[in-house]
């Protein structure tokens, strides 16, 4: 399990998402999403950042690079 | 017989030339702080109040007189009963984490009786911790008598004892503002920053809002606490005024830095009172508007006389009183169960109120508790575990508060290597402080870290229960059990 800092946009705190190397970015912004869904939700597309960079959401946290404890944000909208 | 001006300085400003040992081995820098300064350029160190020991003691025995007096006449628990819901968990909020902060206070009031560098210094410190012990000693008190009706209230003693994320953060704040500051620090962080600055006036400004909601005693203990504060409060200047002259540097690095910590827990603590947990009726203000007239305009004026400027994160700090107390109560509010006080959502006339107050930022937080008050609306009155977050949340590795800088948009949290580990920030100045003094804050663990690291249970409810030291009697809930006059479950 690799643990990751989350961040959806329209939330007000950082949350701990827990995720699979095989995960792909798609199912970590669910799982987000999920957790934040009290206050928040995103209806639509949306974007996924890794160290502020928009990634693939079909890539993996293995292929995308990400270490323990890296901040992945889910935002509204798809990335340009 | 002597007047007082005639024999008071020998009583309180008496400075030895020591012979025996070396000025730099009587007040060595470890415990008097930097800069090291001969006592000579500390010679005209004073303060206004220049109180004696038995105008001290006179003083403060009229006050215990007075708080004893307004405790025989409202201070029953029957008084207590009366007051507003809200009012109440906003006292538990405040009662939790004064006292024995206080109490780490009387340490740091009494190095500088010993290592501040001048006698007059050292005077008015011993008084401080006299005051402190008093400010430990009141709220226990008067808190202890309403444990039997409501056991939240034990937390007023119990909070810095345990692993609770709220006593993690204040005491991480509070070791390092008030045990392990030198007595230069400790006057400019907690004389200058967190006194004068900060909590003088917040008693002020409570006091008001008890007085309006009917909470006698509550104006009475910390007008009472006040006046020591404005005492006390005194050191910090003279102190700051000698470090600026010889090492301006580090009096704003000092100022900068404290000015945050001060600031984040004061928003949690007071912004919370102010906004949320005070009743609309009885809010004279908003926090944002209290913090420009009270804190803001005397601070920034203050700098204006010693020279200094205003902390470089000022736009950001600018930016976040009109967020941060707004993002970490909803947060809060969603994990409410970690905590233990109660607290309520704000209805529609609060949501208006806010709105009026927050123009710029408030917007962004309407749909939050739009989305709480449906939750609320489609589950059963007091389910409170149905309107509850359940993943875990993450804390900053600086202030050890939640992540919730920034605003909903864009959060300001930010990532860290240094080494070998990675550290998470909840906003550029709690990294920067950070990196000032790597050393002094690397080793320590965030809850995340604990977690991580098997100290602390992954499991939310095992963590709140045995970690947090809070149980199915304490934990915070919604103070109304989720049923407002404005939530109607009619609908679907």
């Amino acid at each position: 399990m690799i643990p990751l800092y989350g961040f959806l946009e329209g939330d007000t705190i950082g949350l701990l998402v827990l995720a699979n190397g095989d995960d792909s970015l798609a199912e970590v912004a669910s799982k987000l999403q999920s957790a934040a869904r009290l206050r928040a939700v995103i209806d639509g597309p949306i974007t996924v950042l890794c160290g502020g960079q928009p990634i693939d959401p079909n890539t993996t946290v293995t292929e995308a690079g990400l270490q323990p404890l890296a901040r992945v944000d889910v935002r509204r909208g798809r990335s340009a | 017989m002597l007047k007082r001006d005639d024999w008071l300085d020998l009583a309180r400003k008496l400075d030895w030339e020591l012979s025996y040992v070396s000025e730099r081995d009587a007040f060595p820098e470890v415990q008097s702080g930097r800069p090291w300064l001969p006592q000579t350029d500390w010679a005209g160190w004073d303060e206004p109040f220049r109180t004696s020991y038995p105008e001290y003691v006179a003083g403060q025995q009229a006050k215990e007189a007075s708080v004893a007096a307004v405790r025989a006449a409202v201070g029953r628990l029957e008084d207590f009963q009366r007051l507003p819901p809200g009012w109440l968990e906003s006292l538990k909020l405040h009662a939790a984490t004064l006292p024995l902060a206080e109490f780490a206070a009387v340490v740091g009031n009494l190095r500088a009786a010993r290592f501040g560098r001048d006698s007059a210094w050292r005077s008015a410190a011993l008084f401080g911790a006299l005051d402190e012990m008093r400010h430990t000693q009141i709220p226990l008190l008067l808190m202890h008598d309403l444990v039997r009706w409501d056991p939240q209230f034990d937390w007023t003693h119990k909070l810095f004892h345990t692993n609770n994320w709220v006593a993690i953060a204040a005491r991480h704040l509070a070791d390092e503002l008030l045990l392990a500051s030198d007595a230069i620090e400790f006057a400019i962080a907690t004389n200058f920053v967190f006194e004068t600055g900060f909590t003088n006036v917040q008693f002020v400004g409570l006091s008001a809002l008890a007085h309006g909601v009917g909470d006698r005693m509550f104006e009475q203990m910390v007008g009472s606490i006040q006046t020591d504060e404005a005492r006390h409060a005194q050191i910090g200047a003279p102190v700051l005024a000698t470090v600026v002259k010889h090492d301006r540097q580090r009096a704003q690095y000092l100022l900068d830095k404290w000015f945050w910590r001060s600031w984040l827990l004061f928003a949690v603590v007071t912004g919370f009172s102010m906004d949320y947990l005070t009743p609309l009726a009885h809010r004279q203000s908003s926090f944002k508007e209290f913090m420009h007239e009270w804190v803001l305009d005397q601070f920034v004026r203050s700098l204006d006389e010693f020279g200094l400027e205003r902390p470089w994160y000022w736009d950001l700090f600018l930016e976040a009183l009109d967020n941060y107390h707004h993002m970490v109560y909803a947060s809060a509010y969603s994990y409410r169960a970690s905590v233990w006080f109660n607290f309520v959502v704000p209805g529609p006339d609060e949501r208006a109120w806010l709105r009026e107050k927050y123009p710029a930022s408030w917007p962004d937080f309407d749909p939050i508790w739009q989305r709480i008050s449906d939750r609320w609306r489609a589950s059963d009155p007091g389910n409170d575990f149905a309107v509850h977050g359940t993943a875990i949340v993450s804390f900053c590795d600086l202030c050890q508060l939640v992540l919730s800088g920034g605003t909903p948009r864009d959060n300001a949290a930010n990532i860290l290597d240094h080494g070998g580990r990675r550290y998470v920030f909840c906003s550029r100045p709690c990294r920067w402080i950070f990196e000032q003094e790597p050393d002094r804050y690397a080793a320590h663990k965030d809850i995340v870290k604990r977690v991580l690291a098997g100290e602390a249970p992954a499991n939310l409810v095992a963590l709140v229960q045995r970690y947090f030291g809070l149980d199915y009697a304490t934990w915070g809930r919604d103070a109304f059990g989720g049923v407002y006059p404005w939530l109607d479950r009619s609908r679907p």
